[in-house]
């Protein structure tokens, strides 16, 4: 793309010509403040805020939206944009009830930012102050109608990054209203409670139950760090405050969900209900006795001991790399959590954001590895690509395209094309070898299939996912081997802060032998384990981890602990074995 | 030189602003040297002298026919009117009652919050102020020719507005002197 010449404030700058004024500013380092313009979306330019004076242009001109040109001269301070913007301002708070003193995004609100930089000492215009609901049906974060000023974020990112399409704009005019679905409760709509929209939120219409008012922005603190609940591997900023994480958010700059995070990334840990493991606890006679770090580890390595190297050491996806090679030290089998899918990727979960189509065996992306599945959900509604679904649930009925009730394993059903049982995957093979790049997605159920469908597919790359946040990470370091039952005399289960247990690893538990769970709650460990020790969670430690593409990510602390480091135990069991 | 003469009312409010005036502390005497206070509801004189006053402070939004005539008194006897808070600014959070009718709020208020004792009636009385349908600014009602936002304002802000005008200044509100909240 050949540059332009432009000058913005008088600075002259090169720069590509197939930009808007807005980004060609950011280039010459000059800020344009924004509303309804994000970077991650598309602009619309429905704001207004970020108007120009543009030379040779009659008006104003949006710099969101506006093209720039060769030998383009912009102004974005001068007496008649400033004038602009306040008037923008000026109706954007008479509309709805724009009170600071009593919102939660006090201080944090982009549209206060505003006021106060273009000096709104008072509101020109009368304000009719309509009534609007506050919608609260959701679980996490509740949606005041009264403080929305139609930006349009949240609809944007629920359609162009989540690819959901949930949220939708009603009525004309002042009374236009962000609206769920066909107008039902945001809690009994389409909505996956991801938080993208509230995440992006520029006023507080979207208010996050954990977080409101519990802290502004010059009291928090962000610390990047790396989500290990799936092997998606998001990057995340916990929003901390106090050392207390009091909301997560999506890392914009992190590969591979670019700022995207699920529900299970952004508020279950906020929300966790189970007693949090502080002080080692040992079962005798069937009550629990909280005792010292010391006797715990004293009573981990008789037991050890006395097993010799008859130890199943069970890892859970939450466990980072360097716990990871510590525990491999220990004596005795090492297993994963999590069933291991043999086959390999050929793709990067970045290729799903170029594929034209989409064949997912035997897994529910709505369940697990829910941020891949949006940029799956994204590829259909962006770029048309096709999505064919395969698996066990799917029958002849149901082949026929109609979708199938949310029972079935693939919450995709609404997004796809077509749907097979396995038994007609040849049909799936037969339209994907039209196309141009497609992508076979499988966890460990479809994994085998996958592969053979992408062997008769031409130029088809698959996407295999072992669950577990750090399974990758675990399986390199020594735990290569799936746990299904194998017996021994002591199982040390490393849990961490899972929570999706399988039923036939409890029960397997439950059959004898020492169980130690080195874990951060205490449910529902404390049915089958003779030993709990404590363990920090994602939050409270550092370490790495390898998400589904083998990248490495950091995992950083936010929150420091008085727990005991768990290398320290982990180095502790390493010794028994020499 | 003659000292410049203040008065101040307060409207519909919790009073928070006026305490923020005298959260100023030995500011208040550094003020005082330079400034009158002819009336306000702290001190003795509550009215503004019939012969007026250069500067009118109102805290607190308009929500009967009494405050009305309060904030007009005021304007009428005052060169310069200072709205003070996010109550004579806005309207503030008085304004939530806009929300419903009057009568509602009313029999709410009276009669059937959890706290009210049993078979409370709303007082109907003549004298008492008749309540508007909705809470107005100051502004709405009056000219006003400084918005002084905050809830409260901060005590070093009103010291600054006080000052830029004993000075003969306007006073601008800028950074860190504006404040919704």
């Amino acid at each position: 793309m050949p540059n332009v010449r432009v000058t913005i404030n008088g600075v002259e700058a090169a720069v590509p010509a197939n930009i808007t004024v807005l980004e060609a500013a950011k280039f010459a380092g000059i800020e344009i403040p924004t509303l309804c313009d994000h970077p991650a979306i598309e602009p619309i330019g429905a704001c207004r805020i970020c108007l120009v004076e543009i030379e040779k242009q009659r008006t104003l001109q949006p710099a969101c939206t506006f093209p720039v040109f060769e030998g383009m001269v912009a102004h974005t301070r001068s007496e008649k944009v400033v004038e602009a913007r306040r008037f923008v301002l000026d109706l954007l708070f008479s509309e709805r009830n724009h009170f600071c003193m009593f919102c939660q995004m006090s201080e944090s609100c982009t549209l206060q930012d505003l006021a106060y930089e273009y000096e709104l000492d008072h509101w020109k215009f009368n304000r009719p102050m309509p009534k609007f609901s506050v919608d609260a049906s959701r679980e996490y974060f509740v949606m005041d109608h009264n403080r929305c000023i139609l930006c349009r974020r949240c609809i944007r990112v629920c359609d162009e990054l989540v690819g959901n399409g949930t949220l939708g704009l009603k009525n004309r005019g002042a009374d236009s209203m962000v609206t769920a679905d066909m107008d039902v409760p945001f809690g009994e709509s389409s909505c996956i409670s991801c938080g993208t929209c509230l995440q992006v939120c520029p006023t507080g219409s979207l208010a996050d139950r954990a977080s409101a008012y519990m802290g502004a922005t010059a009291q928090i603190d962000r610390v990047k760090t790396r989500c290990m609940a799936c092997p998606v591997g998001c990057g995340t900023e916990l929003i901390v405050r106090e050392n207390r994480v009091i909301r997560v958010e999506g890392d914009w700059d992190a590969e591979p969900n670019k700022g995207l995070l699920c529900e299970i990334g952004r508020f279950v840990p906020l929300h966790e209900k189970r007693n949090r493991v502080r002080q080692p606890m040992v079962r005798t006679d069937g009550d629990w006795t909280e005792v010292e770090m010391e006797e715990a580890l004293g009573l981990m390595n008789e037991k050890m001991r006395e097993a010799g190297d008859d130890v199943a050491t069970i890892v859970s996806g939450f466990v980072t790399v360097e716990e990871g090679k510590a525990l491999a030290q220990s004596p005795g089998a090492k297993y994963l959590m999590h069933p291991i899918a043999s086959e390999q990727s050929t793709a990067k979960q970045a290729d799903l954001d170029e594929a034209d189509l989409f064949v997912v065996v035997n897994t529910d992306m709505t369940e697990d590895y829910q941020v891949a599945g949006f940029a799956i959900k994204r590829g259909v509604r962006q770029r048309g690509a096709r999505l064919l679904l395969i698996n066990d649930a799917a029958d002849g009925e149901a082949a026929d395209g109609e979708a199938a009730d949310g029972e079935a394993a693939d919450g995709l059903g609404d997004w796809a094309m077509r749907r097979f049982g396995p038994e007609d995957a040849n049909q799936a093979v037969s339209i994907a070898r039209g196309a141009q790049m497609p992508v076979i997605v499988a966890g460990p159920d479809g994994a085998k299939l996958a592969t053979e469908l992408a062997d008769q597919i031409p130029d088809a790359k698959v996407l295999i996912y072992t669950p577990g946040g750090n399974s990758r990470g675990l399986y390199e370091v020594g735990f290569q081997e799936a746990f299904e039952g194998q017996e021994a005399a002591v199982y040390h289960v490393v849990a961490g802060e899972i929570s999706r247990i399988s039923p036939e690893l409890l029960e397997q538990l439950r059959q004898g032998g020492t169980v130690i769970v080195t874990t951060s709650y205490r449910e529902p460990w404390d049915e089958v384990a003779d030993l709990i020790v404590p363990m920090p969670t994602t939050f409270e430690k550092s370490g790495t981890t390898v998400n589904a593409d083998g990248m490495v990510g950091q995992v950083v602390v936010g929150v420091i602990t008085r727990a005991v480091p768990t290398n320290e135990i982990f180095n502790s069991l390493a010794e028994l074995a020499q | 030189m003659a000292k410049v003469t203040l008065s101040t009312d307060w409207l519909d409010v919790c009073s928070g602003c006026h305490m923020s005036l005298l959260d100023m502390d030995e500011l208040l005497v550094e003020i005082l040297e330079h400034v009158q206070l002819l009336s306000s509801p702290i001190t003795d004189l509550k009215h503004p002298p019939e012969e007026g006053a250069d500067v009118g402070i109102l805290t607190g939004a308009v929500s009967n026919d009494h405050q009305e005539a309060v904030a007009r008194r005021m304007r009428e006897r005052c060169n310069i009117l200072i709205s003070m808070g996010d109550c004579a600014v806005f309207g503030g959070i008085c304004t939530m009652r806009n929300f419903f009718d009057t009568e509602e709020t009313l029999r709410y208020a009276y009669v059937e919050t959890d706290s009210t004792a049993p078979d409370q009636e709303v007082p109907r009385s003549p004298e008492i102020a008749k309540l508007y349908p909705a809470v107005k600014s100051v502004r709405d009602i009056v000219k006003v020719d400084y918005h002084l936002p905050g809830c409260p304002p901060p005590a070093h802000v009103i010291a600054y507005v006080l000052t830029e005008l004993v000075a003969g200044r306007e006073p601008k509100l800028t950074e860190d002197l504006l404040t919704y909240d």
